[in-house]
C-alpha cells in the first residue's frame, strides 16, 4: 500500500534523491519554529504548537497503524494515561517532566496488556477492540472521581516556570512541542530506518513469510506498540500542562483517536514523515474554523475533515507522500525492464560436490489429523548434510502439511522433529522462530512476498535473520539476488514481478538467512522451461555450499536430475522411498500417480 | 423477586433494541464483507429525519417509516456504490475502514452544523405510556421496539433463504467469484444489500426517536454496542445477532443493576473484548468464515 522505497534511505542512489526530500522537511520543520516566533500572535502560536502536538501524536500512531499495519483506533487511551498521570502526579507536587515518564511507563505497560491478545484481530476487528478499550478506560475515568475527578475534571495548579511545563509566553510551550516533534520524527525515522522497521513492514505483508524469516512478529509488533505508547503519553503530558484542564471525554475521546489516524492517512501511511504533512495541512483547517467562526461554525471543521478522508481515501489512497514520491520517481525512472534473465543470470562455480555427511534433521512418526482426515500417517525420515531429499505425491498427499510441521507452522498430533544445531547438539524446535534460528529456511508453494516492499527489502528481510546491521544486510541481499538472477530489479517493488520472479524471489529469500536445511515447497511449479534449467543448476550449487535440501516437487525432470533419496507420499503415508530411478518403477508408485488401471493395462 | 423480574423485562426491551439496530449492521457485515463505522450515524440520520417529518408535519413518529426507511435505502445504496465499491478491491482493509469512518466522521458534523448542539427530543405520541404487565412496568414503545424487532429478523430470514434474490445474496457472501460466474451481479448485490441493511435501521430509529432523545453523537452510543451484539452473535448471522443482543441487553441491564449503573459500559465491552479475543467467530456461527480473523 505505502511506498516504502521513498523513506528508506539509500546512500547509494544518487545523492539528489535525498536532498529532494531533506530540504523541503527541513524548510517544514524551521518554519514549524520561526514563522509564530516572527509572527508574535499568540493565536498564531497556539495553531504552531496544535501543529506540532498533532503532528507528534500523528507520527508515534504511525509506528503501529502504519509501519506495523495494525489500525489502532484506541491510540487516546496512552494520551489520555499521559495526561492524566501528569496532572495527578502535579496535583501532589510532583513536576510534570518526571510525571511524563511516570506517564509513559503506565502507558506501555497498558499497551502491551492490551495488545498482545488483539494482535490476532485483523483489519476491522483490531480497530473494534481498541474502540472497545477506549470505552472502558474512559468509563473508568469517569468512575474513579477521587483520583480523576470524574466527570468535572481536572486543573492542574497554577505554578508557573520551566519545572512545572507551565507559561505565561508561548514560546516555551511552542519549544517543547517543538522539541517532543522531533524526539518522535527521529525515533520514527530510526525504526524506519533500521531492522526493527522493516520486520515491522515484512510482519504486516505477510506474517506467515515472516515468522519463517525468522521474526518474531509478536516481540516485534509489541515493542513498536510500546514505544509508540511512550511517545503519545509524552505528548499527552505536555497537552494537559498547555490546555491546563482535562476531562475524560476530550482525553479519551474517539474522536481524538480518529483524528490522529487520519492525520497520517492523509500525509501517508507507513511512511515516516507524511503524519506531519498530514497535520501541517489539516490542522489550520480546524483552527481557523474555530477562531474565525466560534459557535457559529460548529461541526464545521469535523465535516471538512470527514469529507477530505473519504477522498483521500477514494482518489489518492497512498497520501500526500505517496503523489510525491510517485512525482520524484518518474524523474529517476531507469528502465530496469530490459535486463533479461538470462543474461543477468550468474553461473554458479563448478566446485566440486562436498559428500553426502551425518544425519541433520529426524523426523520420526509423526501423525496428523484434520477432523476426520488422516492427513499424515506415522511419516519418518532422516535428512543428511548435503543431501537433496525428494519428496513426491499425487495432489493431496499430505506434503505440504508435512512441511509445516518440519518447519514448526503446524503442531503434529504425536511424533517428532530432531534438528542438529550448529554446534553438534541435538535440540526440539518448536514454533516457526525457533526452526530460523537453529537454520532451516523454507519457501511457500504459494508465493508469500512482502508485496509493498522492493525486490531488495524483501531479501533484507531473511538476511537481517544473521545480520543486525542495515548496509551488512543490504550487501548480503544484493549478492544474493545477483546469484538468483534477480539483481535488474532489486528496486521494482515484488508486487510487479512475474510468477517466475516470485519463485526466485521466494528463495532468495530464504537463502539470504543462509540457512543449514532448505524446505523448498515446489519452487519450480508453473515456471517455464528455461527457468527450470536454471532453477536446477541453483539447486545444485546450493547443496554444493553443504546445505541439505527437501524439496516437494511435482517437475519430474528435476526430481530425477537432483535427488539423491526421494519419498513418496500419498494419503498421508509414505509408500515408497530410494533412488529416484527405482522408486519410479515401483508399481505402488505408479499406481498411486496413475490408478490400477493404468498398472492392469500395462500387464 | 419484583426487582429480578424488572430488570430481567428491561434487559430484554434493551435487547430488542440492540437487536434492531444490528441486524442491518450484521447483514453488510457478513454480506459486503465491510465493518460499516458508520452504521450509527446511518441511525442518527434516521432518528433526526422522523423528528423533522413529525414535528414539522405533525405525523405520527411510526407513519414516517413509509418515507425514514426508503431514505435509509438510498443512503445505503448510494454510499455502496460511490465509497465502497471503488474500494472493495483495495488489498488493505484500512481504507474501507477509513471510508466508513470518513463517512461517519462527516455525518456527525454536518448534523451538528444543521441542528446544533441541543437535542431533538420527537413527540412521544402516546409511546412513553408506562404500562404495568403483573409486576413489571414498560413503556408502550419498548413493547413495539419487541415486536418489530422479531418481525424484522423473521422477514429477513425469510427473504434470505426463499427468495431468489436472498439466495443470489447469500451465495455472494459465500464466495464472490463463484456467484459472479453463477451470473450475479455482485456489485448489485452488495447496493442492494447495503440499502437493505441502512433501511433496517431506518426501521429502527422510527421506532427509537420518540424515546431517546436524539442528537449529533447518538449514533456512537448505540453503534458500539451494535459491534459489540453483532461480533458476539456471529459475522452475517441474522438469528445470532439477535440472540447476542438479548444476552447484551441483559448483561447491560443486570449489570447497570447489580454493579452500577456508571459501569454498565464497562461489562458490556469486557464481554466483547473475551468474546473478540477467545472466540472472535462469535457465540452462535461455526458456519461463517471469517475471513478477516487469522487463524
Amino acid at each position: 500500500m505505502t511506498d516504502i522505497s521513498s523513506t528508506s534511505p539509500r546512500p547509494q542512489a544518487a545523492s539528489n534523491g535525498w536532498m529532494l526530500k531533506a530540504i523541503p522537511l527541513a524548510v517544514i520543520l524551521a518554519s514549524l519554529l520561526l514563522i509564530p516566533v516572527m509572527v508574535g500572535n499568540q493565536f498564531v502560536y497556539h495553531i504552531f504548537i496544535t501543529i506540532c502536538i498533532f503532528a507528534a501524536l500523528s507520527t508515534a500512531w504511525n509506528i503501529v497503524g502504519g509501519f506495523a499495519g495494525q489500525l489502532s483506533l484506541g491510540h487516546a487511551i496512552f494520551y489520555g494515561i499521559g495526561a492524566y498521570t501528569g496532572v495527578i502526579l502535579m496535583n501532589m507536587g510532583i513536576s510534570p517532566w518526571i510525571g511524563m515518564f511516570a506517564g509513559a511507563a503506565i502507558a506501555v505497560v497498558a499497551a502491551v496488556i492490551i495488545s498482545y491478545p488483539c494482535f490476532r484481530l485483523h483489519g476491522p476487528f483490531f480497530a473494534l477492540a481498541t474502540i472497545a478499550f477506549l470505552e472502558v478506560f474512559r468509563v473508568l475515568a469517569l468512575h474513579w472521581r477521587e483520583l480523576t475527578g470524574g466527570a468535572t475534571g481536572l486543573m492542574i495548579p497554577l505554578q508557573i516556570g520551566w519545572e512545572w511545563m507551565v507559561f505565561r509566553d508561548r514560546l516555551p510551550q511552542l519549544l517543547i512541542a517543538f522539541g517532543l516533534l522531533l524526539l518522535t520524527l527521529a525515533v520514527a525515522w530510526w525504526i524506519r530506518s533500521h531492522r526493527m522497521g522493516f520486520y515491522l513492514v515484512a510482519t504486516r505483508e505477510r506474517e506467515s513469510a515472516a515468522l519463517a524469516a525468522g521474526v518474531g512478529t509478536v516481540r516485534v509488533r509489541l515493542a513498536a506498540v510500546a514505544v509508540s505508547a511512550a511517545l503519545t503519553a509524552f505528548v499527552g503530558t505536555f497537552h494537559a500542562m498547555y490546555l491546563t484542564f482535562i476531562e475524560p471525554a476530550a482525553m479519551f475521546s474517539l474522536q481524538m483517536s480518529i483524528q490522529i489516524a487520519m492525520f497520517a492517512l492523509i500525509g501517508g501511511l507507513g511512511t515516516v514523515f507524511g503524519p506531519l504533512l498530514g497535520a501541517v495541512l489539516l490542522v489550520p483547517i480546524s483552527e481557523l474554523a474555530r477562531g474565525w467562526l466560534g459557535a457559529h461554525a460548529l461541526g464545521l471543521h469535523g465535516f471538512v475533515y470527514g469529507v477530505v478522508l473519504m477522498l483521500v481515501v477514494l482518489f489518492m489512497p497512498n497520501g500526500l507522500m505517496g503523489l510525491i514520491s510517485r512525482f520524484t520517481k518518474q524523474r529517476r525512472e531507469r528502465g530496469v525492464s530490459a535486463g533479461t534473465i538470462a543474461a543477468s543470470a550468474a553461473t554458479p562455480t563448478a566446485a566440486p560436490r562436498a559428500p553426502i555427511g551425518a544425519d541433520v534433521m529426524r523426523v520420526e512418526h509423526l501423525q496428523k489429523h484434520f477432523g476426520g482426515l488422516h492427513v499424515t500417517n506415522d511419516v519418518g525420515f532422516t535428512l543428511r548434510e548435503g543431501e537433496i531429499l525428494g519428496l513426491i505425491g499425487p495432489n493431496g498427499a499430505g506434503k505440504t502439511t508435512v512441511f509445516n510441521m518440519i518447519s514448526g507452522f503446524l503442531k503434529p498430533d504425536s511424533g517428532s522433529v530432531t534438528v542438529r544445531a550448529a554446534d553438534g547438539s541435538w535440540q526440539s524446535p518448536a514454533t516457526p522462530g525457533d526452526f530460523a534460528t537453529i537454520g532451516v529456511g523454507r519457501t511457500f508453494q504459494i508465493v508469500q512476498p512482502f508485496a509493498a516492499m522492493t525486490v531488495e527489502e524483501n531479501i533484507m528481510v531473511g538476511a537481517f535473520h544473521r545480520y543486525s546491521d542495515v548496509e551488512e544486510a543490504r550487501e548480503v541481499a544484493r549478492e544474493t539476488a545477483e546469484r538468483m538472477g534477480l539483481a535488474p530489479w532489486l528496486d521494482a517493488e515484488a508486487r510487479g514481478l512475474t510468477i517466475g520472479g516470485l519463485k526466485r524471489l521466494e528463495v532468495a529469500r530464504v537463502m539470504a538467512m543462509k540457512p543449514r536445511i532448505l524446505l523448498l515447497d515446489e519452487v519450480m511449479a508453473g515456471i517455464n522451461q528455461t527457468d527450470v534449467r536454471r532453477a536446477i543448476d541453483l539447486m545444485k550449487s546450493i547443496r554444493d555450499s553443504g546445505v541439505s535440501i527437501v524439496a516437494i516437487e511435482h517437475v519430474m525432470q528435476a526430481v530425477m536430475s537432483l535427488s539423491d533419496r526421494v519419498i513418496v507420499l500419498n494419503s498421508g503415508k509414505i509408500i515408497a522411498q530410494g533412488e529416484p530411478r527405482e522408486v519410479v518403477r515401483d508399481p505402488v508408485v505408479v499406481e498411486a500417480y496413475l490408478g490400477k488401471e493404468f498398472i492392469d493395462a500395462q500387464a | 423477586m419484583n426487582t429480578f423480574l424488572q430488570v430481567l423485562t428491561n434487559g430484554i426491551m434493551l435487547g430488542s433494541l440492540f437487536a434492531i439496530v444490528a441486524v442491518g449492521l450484521t447483514l453488510i457485515f457478513g454480506i459486503v464483507k465491510v465493518v460499516n463505522f458508520a452504521h450509527g450515524e446511518f441511525l442518527m440520520v434516521g432518528m433526526y429525519l422522523t423528528y423533522v417529518l413529525t414535528t414539522w408535519m405533525g405525523i405520527h413518529p411510526f407513519a414516517t417509516v413509509i418515507l425514514v426507511a426508503p431514505a435509509l435505502f438510498l443512503l445505503g445504496a448510494v454510499t455502496q456504490r460511490f465509497l465502497i465499491q471503488p474500494l472493495m478491491s483495495a488489498d488493505d482493509d484500512h481504507i474501507q475502514i477509513f471510508a466508513t469512518v470518513g463517512l461517519s466522521t462527516a455525518l456527525i458534523n454536518l448534523a451538528l452544523l444543521v441542528f446544533g448542539a441541543d437535542i431533538a427530543s420527537t413527540p412521544a405520541s402516546g409511546l412513553r405510556t408506562p404500562l404495568q404487565l403483573g409486576p413489571v412496568r414498560l413503556l408502550s414503545g419498548q413493547v413495539a421496539i419487541l415486536v418489530a424487532s422479531i418481525a424484522v429478523v423473521v422477514v429477513l430470514q425469510f427473504f434470505l433463504s426463499r427468495t431468489q434474490t436472498g439466495r443470489a445474496i447469500r451465495a455472494v457472501a459465500q464466495n464472490r467469484a463463484a456467484a459472479q460466474l453463477m451470473g450475479i451481479n455482485v456489485n448489485w448485490i452488495y447496493i442492494l444489500t447495503f440499502g437493505i441493511g441502512a433501511a433496517c435501521v431506518g426501521v429502527a430509529s422510527v421506532l427509537i426517536a420518540p424515546l431517546y432523545p436524539t442528537s449529533s453523537g447518538i449514533g456512537t452510543y448505540f453503534v458500539l454496542t451494535a459491534f459489540v451484539v453483532v461480533v458476539l452473535g456471529g459475522l452475517g448471522s441474522i438469528g445470532g445477532a439477535f440472540a447476542g443482543a438479548m444476552i447484551i441487553g441483559l448483561i447491560d441491564s443486570f449489570a447497570g443493576f447489580y454493579i452500577g449503573s456508571d459501569l454498565r459500559e464497562v461489562a458490556v465491552f469486557g464481554v466483547f473484548l473475551l468474546i473478540l479475543i477467545l472466540k472472535p467467530s462469535g457465540l452462535f456461527s461455526s458456519r461463517l468464515n471469517l475471513s478477516h480473523v487469522s487463524p
